[in-house]
């Protein structure tokens, strides 16, 4: 300590020499962390459009339900929002999928009451938590035959679908990787986000090599930048990507 | 100084210090939750809960930084000393902020689900081999841990029970906890981000509190305390000439066991004490005497020159040294008194004109 510089004693009062000082650092403090609050905050990135459409009301839709790899729903009556001969993603409410309560209606015609989310072309309908608002109905189960759009590698982020169509915004990457590892381990079906469409689709369903709900292997990378090789088929509107896990790669 | 234990012993700075910390929680927090989202062109816009735990995750790091700032500020100007004086208060509201952000993580990103959140939050990443996807959690998880363990054991009761090195080597838990944090934000957030702005804050955050650490270091090097000049017969170290201490100031030497050694010129006579403060470990040697007693520049503990001893009813004490002159030189007998010893102090003899050597 210099012999000069003034000596401060916290019980005591501030020597006046220490008193500018002080306050100059206490300004610069606050102002520092103002200033650091508007740059972090305002250089947030965009989330994106997906969203529930809460504003477009609860629809109420008929269809064939398919509960491979995930269970999905070839609509055959739609609603104002849902077109007629749209394939929709279905989950439950929270991180829950529907699976345990649509077993026993594989390859049947349902009923379905629920909300839309829907980001870009991804679009999923989560399922109302009554039992009505999944129920048999009457009709000709005719499941779309699936189409084979070939052999792919493909680089791109496997996400959770729910989160990803806008349950969560933002509702992909490695922040939000343990969320998805759980609304994928509770039945949300995962969605492979690819860099290079394959026939137009960017959002393609993931399934294991044996066409089944993905494993411990692909569940590890959720969030990460990787690449997967696999068949791609076009079933109803939408794509689903059956992966080789053992075809993985990190990319950097 | 305390004789009794009670939560916090307010004085007027301590207050204005505070006042200024929660300005700089409540501004950050007020511009970020309040003023951000109006002005972010996002539509729909970011989830409420991802925002804020943003602006408290946030807040958290640059609080972290700035209580690593003060430390070596401190030390490089004593003009700063006075940042340093409540600083236990900014680490415990530090720990508040933090645990506000985990708390908000752990009600949004770990609940909706059939697996308790908890459990979740421990096993649902587990991918420790892969650092691309690492779960930074745990480092998260880690880092608060720390700053409650701090918190917790910031009272003086805590550190007179665990005693002043303990209590000292424990609280060095700070840099693990930044580290911790820099890696949670690094391995996580910062992967997400395609703008830089943050990135950038952290670079700048992390390169001042190295760059100011080991400008602190570089400086104590160089005005480093001297060694005893050697010894003079048994016990007896030389230390340096009795002129070269001012009135109501002290010099400080290191003797031959590697203890430090704070000799004051009191009222024209001199008294030697160990250089630690019994608070906490704080430079006496570098106070001032006021009011007859030496007052250590960090907290303010007070200490009787000749005895070691604080006023009452305060009870700390610190050792004592005898010494003696030996042509003008100051020596030190190594062998300390116990904590509290009176010795008498020794009178300088006035040189007059004429008679030097």
């Amino acid at each position: 300590m210099k012999r000069n510089a003034p000596f401060f004693v916290g019980y005591l009062p501030v020597p006046r020499d220490l008193r500018l000082v002080l306050a100059i650092s206490a300004i610069a403090f606050v102002l520092a962390f103002v200033i650091a609050a508007w740059a972090v905050g305002i250089s947030q990135d965009n989330p994106g459009d997906g969203r529930f459409r809460f504003d477009l009301g609860r629809q109420t839709v008929t269809g064939v339900l398919e509960m491979r790899p995930y269970p999905v729903l070839h609509v055959i009556e739609g609603s104002k929002a849902i077109e007629t001969g749209e394939t929709l993603m279905l989950s439950g409410g929270g991180k829950f999928g529907v699976a345990p309560r649509a077993n026993q209606l594989d390859d049947m015609v349902v009923n379905a009451k629920g909300i839309l989310l829907n980001r870009g072309t991804i679009r999923m309908l989560q399922i109302g938590n009554q039992r009505r608002d999944l129920t048999a109905g009457e009709g000709q189960p005719t499941v779309p035959e699936p189409v084979n759009l070939g052999r792919w590698r493909l680089a791109g982020e496997i996400c959770d679908g729910k989160c990803l169509a806008g349950a969560m915004r933002p509702g992909r990457g490695i922040a939000h990787k343990a969320c998805a590892e759980l609304c994928i381990q509770g039945g949300v079906p995962p969605v492979f986000v690819t860099t290079q469409p394959v026939e137009g689709h960017e959002f393609m369903m993931l399934a294991d090599a044996d066409g089944g709900p993905i494993m411990e292997q692909l569940l590890e990378k959720v969030g990460i930048y990787v690449s997967l090789e696999g068949r791609v088929e076009q079933r109803g509107s939408i794509a689903v990507f059956i992966a080789d896990p053992n075809s993985l790669a990190v990319l950097p | 100084m305390s004789v009794k234990y009670i939560p916090v012993q307010w004085n007027r700075f301590k207050s204005f210090y505070d006042l200024v910390v929660l300005a700089m929680i409540m501004g950050f927090l007020w511009v970020f939750v309040h003023l951000v989202p109006g002005v972010l062109p996002h539509d729909p816009a970011i989830n409420p809960q991802i925002h804020n735990m943003r602006a408290f995750g946030s807040c958290a790091f640059f609080l972290l930084t700035a209580i690593l700032l003060i430390g070596p500020l401190a030390r490089l100007n004593s003009r700063f000393l006075p940042l340093l004086y409540n600083r236990r208060h900014l680490g415990v509201l530090t720990c508040f902020v933090a645990l506000t952000h985990a708390t908000l993580v752990i009600r949004w990103y770990f609940v909706f689900s059939p697996t308790d959140r908890y459990v979740a939050l421990l096993n649902t990443n587990t991918a420790y081999t892969q650092l691309l996807g690492f779960p930074f959690e745990a480092f998260g998880i880690f880092a608060l841990l720390c700053l409650i363990i701090l918190a917790t054991t910031s009272h003086d009761f805590w550190l007179k029970f665990l005693t002043p090195p303990v209590w000292k080597s424990l609280h060095y838990l700070i840099y693990p906890a930044y580290a911790a944090v820099v890696a949670h934000i690094g391995l996580g957030a910062f992967q997400d981000q395609q703008n830089p702005t943050f990135g950038l804050w952290m670079v700048l955050c992390v390169s001042a509190v190295v760059l100011l650490h080991l400008a602190a270091a570089r400086h104590e090097r160089m005005i480093s305390d001297p060694s005893a000049l050697g010894p003079s017969d048994g016990p007896w170290q030389a230390l340096f000439p009795a002129d070269d201490i001012d009135e109501g100031r002290a010099k400080v030497a290191r003797i031959s066991n590697g203890e430090r050694v704070a000799v004051f010129r009191n009222n024209g006579r001199l008294s030697a004490i160990a250089n630690a403060c019994a608070h906490q470990n704080g430079p006496l040697g570098e106070g001032q005497i006021i009011d007859c007693f030496v007052t250590c520049p960090w907290h303010g503990f007070q200490y009787d020159v000749t005895n070691g001893r604080s006023p009452e009813p305060f009870t700390e004490r610190v050792a004592t040294y005898n010494i003696r002159l030996r042509d003008g030189v100051v020596e030190v007998n190594e062998r300390a008194n116990p904590p509290g010893t009176p010795v008498e102090p020794l009178d300088i003899p006035v040189r007059r004109p004429g008679n030097e050597a």
